[in-house]
C-alpha cells in the first residue's frame, strides 16, 4: 500500500544518478582476493543505525558474500540501496529495522536476479523503477502522485520489465539447451582441423 | 568414387559421404591430395573422417587474421594491461550468461573471481556468448589430466586460427612454411592403441595436405610402412607429443621436416635434443590447451615460453587468487583468447610458471605442465596414459587417478560417488593390468591423474 506521500520521485532518481564511486565498488565476497572490496554487512549495519535502529547480527548474515555468481550482483545492488536509503528524507522517517532489511535484502535479491546492479544508477528507466519500488515497499508514493497514479506507474514500469525479463529468461534457457544439444550432437574430432592436437 | 574420380580407397565411414562436406572449398587439386594421402600403398588404415569445414569467406578471413597475428606486438605488463581488455570485459559481461549473472562489468580485472576447468565442465553453455552461431559451432572434447571431462565450444575459424600462432612460433626459429598445392603440409602423430585418424587439406596453404596418423603398429599393414609413408608424403611439419615422438625416433625414416611441433605434454630437454639430432631441425615445445589454444613457445634465448597470442592476457595467481609479482611462481591464469565461442576471464589453467618481461615480451619461466606417463602392462609392454583414459571412457566418472607402484601393481582411485562403478572399472583395465586395487579418492578438485613409481614411466 502506498498510502503515505513521500519525496519527489526526481529527488530519488537524481540521487541514484549521482551514486558515489564508493557505493559502486566491489562487494566483498569470500574467496575473491580484493583488499578494497566493501563489507556490505557493515554498510547495512551503518544504514540501520542511521535510522536509529539496530540490526541483530543474524539478520546481517545474508549480506556476507559467499559466492560470486549468487551474491555479487545482489550485494552490489544492496550497496546502491544503502546510498538511496541514506537520503535525508528517508533518514527523517526513522524507518523500522524490519522494513530496511526487507528492502536491502529481498527487494535487492529480486531486482538483481536479472539486471546488472549498476544499471539502476545508469539507465533512467531503471532508476525510476528502483525509486518507485523502494517507495512502494516502504509504504510511500511519490509526492504529487495519487495512490492510483503511483500504482499504475509502478505496475507499468515494473510490469513491462518483468515481461521482458521473463522472455529473456525463457530465451536464455532455450539457448542453453540448444548449445548443449549442438555440442553433444557433433562428434568432436570430425568437426574441424587444427594444426596440432592438445 | 572420390571427387578426384578415383575409386574409394581407404575411405572410412563418417558423418557425411562427400569430402566436400568436410572441406567445403575443396578443389580437384585438393581432392587429389586426399587421394594421395589415402591411396599410397604404405598408407595407414584411416579410421575416421574430418576436415577444415571452412567456407570461402572464412578462408579469406583466416588469411587476414594470420597477417594480424604475425604483425602484432605483445608488450603489456601488469602495470600497463592491454588496451583491448576493458572492452573485452564489458562485452563478456553483457553477452556471456555466466558473467551476466554476476552483474555489472567490474572496473578492474582483479575484481573478477577466477574460474577453473571445473566451472566449464559443470555447464559449458553458460560460457558461450549469446551471439555465437550454433549452426556453425563445433566442439573439442578433452579429458585432460585433471579428470574433469570437458567439451570445448569452438568454430571452424577458431580451429583454423591455430596455424597462425604456429607460424608465429616457427618464425622465432627461422622457419617459414612454404608448402602448398600437391604437397603435404603437416602430419599430426599419435601413438595410442586407439586414435582418431583422418586426412584433410588446409585451404590457406593452397590445399596442402594434412593427415592425423597413429604410429601404433595396429594401424599399419607392416610396421616398416610407417617410415615409408612418412618419407613418401614428406610433410613440411610434424606435430605430436613426446610419446609419439619417442616412437618416431625408432623409425628408419629419411625425410627431414622443416620443424617438429611438440604439444600437449611437457617436452623434456633430453627428448628435444634427441629429436633435434635425429631430424636436424628446430623442435618447438608449444604450450597449448584445448581451452585456450597455443599459448606460448619455448625459446631458450628468451629464458622460457614466449607468449604467442596478442589478445591473451596472462596473470600468475597464488592459491588465494591474488596476482603474484613477476618472477614468483603461481598458477597461469588467462583472460581473452581467440576462441570467440568461449571467451575466458581469469581462467586458471592448472599449470604453473613465473612471469617475466623482457625484449621478447611476456615470458613464462619454469613452466610445469602435464607430464607424459606410460604404464607397464602384465605382458611387460608399455602403454600410454591416454590408452587408460580411453579404456575408462565408458564410465561416467569425473575424477579418477591411476597409480602404478614400483612392483607394477596398479591402483585405481575413484571418488566415493564413483565406487559403484569399481567393478566395471576393474574389468576395463584388466586386459592391461590383470587384477587391480580400487581405492577411494578423497581429493576434491584437481588431482594428478596419472602417477607412477616406475623410473621408466616418464617417456
Amino acid at each position: 500500500m502506498m498510502n503515505t506521500s513521500g519525496p519527489l520521485l526526481e529527488t530519488l532518481t537524481h540521487r541514484l544518478a549521482d551514486t558515489p564511486a564508493e557505493f559502486l565498488a566491489e562487494p566483498r565476497i569470500a574467496g575473491v582476493a580484493n583488499a578494497q572490496a566493501v563489507a556490505v554487512a557493515a554498510l547495512v549495519n551503518d544504514i540501520v543505525l542511521l535510522h536509529g535502529a539496530r540490526a541483530p547480527a543474524a539478520s546481517l548474515q545474508g549480506f556476507v558474500g559467499a559466492q560470486v555468481k549468487m551474491d555479487r550482483n545482489r550485494l552490489a545492488l544492496a550497496m546502491i540501496l544503502c546510498w538511496l536509503l541514506a537520503d535525508e528524507w528517508f533518514i527523517a522517517q526513522r524507518l523500522p529495522q524490519h522494513d530496511l532489511l526487507q528492502v536491502l535484502g529481498e527487494a535487492a535479491r529480486e531486482l538483481a536476479a536479472s539486471t546488472p546492479a549498476h544499471q539502476f544508477t545508469q539507465d533512467p528507466e531503471r532508476r525510476e523503477e528502483l525509486a518507485r519500488i523502494v517507495l512502494a515497499r516502504l509504504g510511500f508514493r511519490p509526492r504529487d502522485e495519487s495512490v492510483a497514479q503511483a500504482t499504475d506507474r509502478l505496475t507499468a514500469i515494473s510490469g513491462t520489465e518483468r515481461r521482458r525479463l521473463l522472455e529473456a529468461s525463457r530465451l536464455a534457457e532455450q539457448r542453453s539447451r540448444e548449445i548443449r544439444e549442438a555440442l553433444a550432437k557433433k562428434a568432436a574430432e570430425e568437426s574441424a582441423d587444427k594444426w596440432s592436437r592438445e | 568414387m572420390t571427387l578426384a574420380g578415383k575409386p574409394d580407397v581407404n575411405l572410412p565411414g563418417g558423418a557425411w559421404e562427400s569430402d566436400r562436406d568436410y572441406c567445403p572449398t575443396l578443389t580437384p587439386a585438393g581432392a587429389r591430395m586426399l587421394d594421395k594421402l589415402r591411396g599410397h600403398p604404405c598408407a595407414p588404415r584411416y579410421r575416421n573422417r574430418s576436415g577444415n569445414k571452412l567456407l570461402a569467406a572464412e578462408v579469406e578471413a583466416l588469411r587476414a587474421y594470420e597477417q594480424d597475428v604475425m604483425d602484432a606486438a605483445i608488450g603489456w605488463s601488469a602495470a600497463a594491461p592491454p588496451s583491448w581488455l576493458a572492452e573485452f570485459l564489458r562485452t563478456t559481461y553483457a553477452t556471456v550468461p555466466h558473467y551476466r549473472a554476476c552483474g555489472s562489468p567490474p572496473a578492474r580485472l582483479a575484481d573478477v573471481a577466477p574460474i577453473s576447468r571445473a566451472e566449464l565442465a559443470h555447464d559449458i553453455a553458460a560460457f558461450v556468448p549469446d551471439d555465437a552461431d550454433l549452426a556453425r559451432m563445433i566442439n573439442f572434447q578433452t579429458t585432460g589430466t585433471t579428470g574433469h571431462p570437458l567439451l570445448i565450444a569452438s568454430h571452424p575459424l577458431v580451429a583454423g586460427r591455430y596455424l597462425a600462432f604456429h607460424k608465429r612460433a616457427l618464425r622465432r626459429f627461422g622457419v617459414t612454411l612454404r608448402h602448398g598445392a600437391g604437397q603435404v603440409g603437416v602430419m599430426l602423430l599419435g601413438h595410442q592403441r586407439r586414435c582418431f585418424t583422418y586426412v584433410s587439406v588446409t585451404p590457406t596453404m593452397n590445399e596442402s595436405g594434412l593427415a592425423k596418423i597413429n604410429l601404433h603398429v595396429d594401424d599399419w599393414r607392416h610396421p616398416e610402412d610407417r617410415a615409408r609413408y612418412l618419407d613418401a608424403m614428406a610433410p613440411e611439419l610434424i606435430a605430436g607429443d613426446p610419446i609419439s615422438f619417442a616412437e618416431l625416433l625408432t623409425l628408419s625414416m629419411t625425410h627431414k621436416p622443416a620443424a617438429l611441433l611438440s604439444v600437449s605434454m611437457m617436452l623434456l630437454p633430453g627428448m628435444r635434443a634427441r629429436l633435434e639430432a635425429a631430424f636436424g631441425c628446430p623442435v618447438l615445445d608449444i604450450y597449448s590447451l584445448n581451452e585456450v589454444g597455443p599459448v606460448a613457445v619455448y625459446d631458450e634465448r628468451a629464458g622460457g615460453h614466449v607468449l604467442l597470442q596478442h589478445r591473451l592476457y596472462v596473470e600468475i595467481l597464488d592459491t588465494d587468487g591474488r596476482p603474484v609479482p613477476d618472477g614468483v611462481r603461481g598458477e597461469i591464469t588467462v583472460t581473452g583468447g581467440f576462441n570467440f565461442c568461449l571467451p575466458l576471464v581469469r581462467y586458471r589453467t592448472g599449470d604453473y610458471a613465473a612471469l617475466a618481461h623482457g625484449p621478447d615480451g611476456p615470458v613464462l619461466v619454469g613452466l610445469a605442465g602435464r607430464s607424459p606417463l606410460r604404464y607397464r602392462t602384465i605382458n611387460g609392454e608399455w602403454i600410454n596414459n591416454i590408452d587408460i583414459t580411453h579404456a575408462l571412457k565408458p564410465l561416467a566418472i569425473a575424477l579418477f587417478g591411476v597409480h602404478q607402484h614400483g612392483d607394477g601393481a596398479v591402483a585405481l582411485r575413484l571418488v566415493p560417488g564413483a565406487m559403484p562403478q569399481a567393478d566395471r572399472a576393474r574389468a576395463l583395465l584388466a586386459p592391461f593390468f590383470g587384477a587391480i586395487a580400487v581405492e577411494t579418492l578423497l581429493a576434491e578438485d584437481k588431482i594428478i591423474q596419472y602417477t607412477s613409481d616406475l623410473r621408466e614411466a616418464a617417456a
